[in-house]
């Protein structure tokens, strides 16, 4: 892999996390779920015209949501008195 | 001549160097910057004396600055290089690694107009209300504004929905309103940025500034402009680029985001960039907001009304809600994107 590239991959990396944080720090505490995000996904692969793979996609916003989720539970608990 | 000490300098030190260049008849300022001191000399330094001053171990660096710029010269503060200092709004931090929205309408139009729209902005998600009541406009038949009464309902408005408020203030005598109905921050806009009598009087009001650029200044001149606050007291001061006067007809002004990058380097100072007025059409607002934080910026500031259309000031260039909370979201993805977040909103 040239090095450009792979310097080019590295800051998508770093741009995908801080986006990944960024969608953390909005559910921090937040711990309701939220009834329409199964549309929402589905929703999103229907605009979806790009080469990610639309399985791709689905597996990787389960393990957002997932992992969202797990972060709003503990830092919901964490604010309990 | 800006003299930076190693970390951990003893005080008796920095007073001795102190006292030596005030021998000399110079006047010396001092950082507020607690990571190591930092004096900065105004006046021209005789060469002997710099000489002196470069063989003492306890001054790390000696930094010449842009003319007389001193109190707002990076070389003042320890932020890194790419970030700005931290000024505190009524909670708000701006600069530093994080991204603000401030919003609100042009004119406090009426206590039940203004709540609405901070409702509207605090559910969007921006940080601080801004709304004016002394305005300065270009017609003298237009409107004026409701003056300190507009001010009470501003800050009515932002406590109501938990906000700080920033509200511009046009003339020295009205300051006594301005810190008694807790305006959290003051602005002083792009018709009075060289105002000097008015820049000293707020720099002594001990509140944060929100200092806008003139309408026809140099990136230089502003930062004078700046550093007449500082002189005076005043360390929380925030730059507000809004665009400035060319040949170009298209838009109201023209938004120089140049002047982003050029500030970080120069100054520790924060910039925020008001694209509203710059642009003057409602529409291009929002990829301007976006520029301007991928630029660099420390945030926005724009207008929002809940019926541009009948607002009594800058309606054309006033958002809608629904545009604003576009803007705060589109500001949490340019932020992320140049590694910093968006402030952490009250909701």
């Amino acid at each position: 892999m040239q090095p450009a590239l792979r310097q080019e991959l590295r800051h998508l990396d770093q741009v995908v996390l801080a986006l990944l944080d960024e969608r953390a720090r909005l559910l921090a505490g937040v711990v309701a779920g939220d009834p329409g995000r199964g549309a929402a996904v589905e929703d999103l692969l229907a605009r979806h015209a790009g080469p990610f793979p639309a399985r791709g996609i689905v597996e990787v916003f389960e393990a957002i949501d997932r992992h969202c989720a797990g972060f709003a539970r503990e830092t919901g608990e964490a604010a309990l008195p | 001549m800006i003299l930076r000490f190693a970390a951990g300098t003893p005080e008796q030190g920095v007073q001795a160097v102190r006292e030596r260049l005030e021998r000399e008849g110079l006047r010396v300022l001092r950082s507020p910057e607690e990571a190591r001191p930092i004096l900065a000399v105004a006046g021209k330094m005789p060469a002997k004396l710099a000489e002196e001053l470069r063989a003492r171990p306890e001054i790390a660096e000696m930094i010449a600055p842009m003319g007389e710029l001193l109190l707002v010269a990076r070389a003042m503060r320890e932020a890194p290089a790419a970030r700005s200092a931290v000024v505190d709004v009524g909670g708000v931090r701006v600069g530093g690694d994080e991204v603000v929205v401030i919003a609100g309408p042009c004119s406090v139009e009426g206590r039940d107009a203004v709540l609405e729209v901070a409702r509207s902005v605090a559910e969007c998600g921006a940080h601080v209300l801004r709304g004016g009541a002394f305005k300065p406009r270009t017609s003298p038949y237009a409107f004026q504004g409701f003056g300190v009464e507009g001010l009470r309902q501003l800050k009515d408005a932002g406590e109501a929905v938990g906000l700080p408020v920033v509200s511009e203030i046009m003339d020295a005598s009205d300051l006594g309103s301005f810190l008694e109905h807790g305006i959290d921050c003051l602005q002083i806009g792009a018709r009075n940025m060289q105002n000097f009598t008015l820049l000293k009087a707020v720099a002594r009001a001990n509140r944060p500034v929100l200092l806008k650029r003139g309408l026809a200044a140099t990136a230089e001149e502003w930062l004078y402009a700046a550093e007449y606050l500082f002189e005076g007291g005043c360390e929380q001061v925030i730059l507000c680029e809004r665009g400035i006067r060319t040949f170009e007809k298209a838009t109201r002004n023209t938004l120089d985001l140049t002047v982003l990058p050029l500030l970080r380097e120069w100054s520790h100072v924060p910039v925020i960039v008001d694209p509203a007025h710059a642009a003057g059409i409602a529409r291009i607002i929002p990829p301007l907001a976006r520029a301007s934080i991928a630029a660099g910026a420390d945030g926005v500031a724009v207008e929002v009304h809940l019926n541009p259309a009948e607002a009594r000031s800058d309606g054309p260039q006033a958002l809608l809600p629904q545009e604003l909370a576009g803007i705060v979201s589109d500001a949490r993805i340019q932020a992320a994107a140049t590694g910093r977040s968006l402030h952490r909103s009250f909701r």
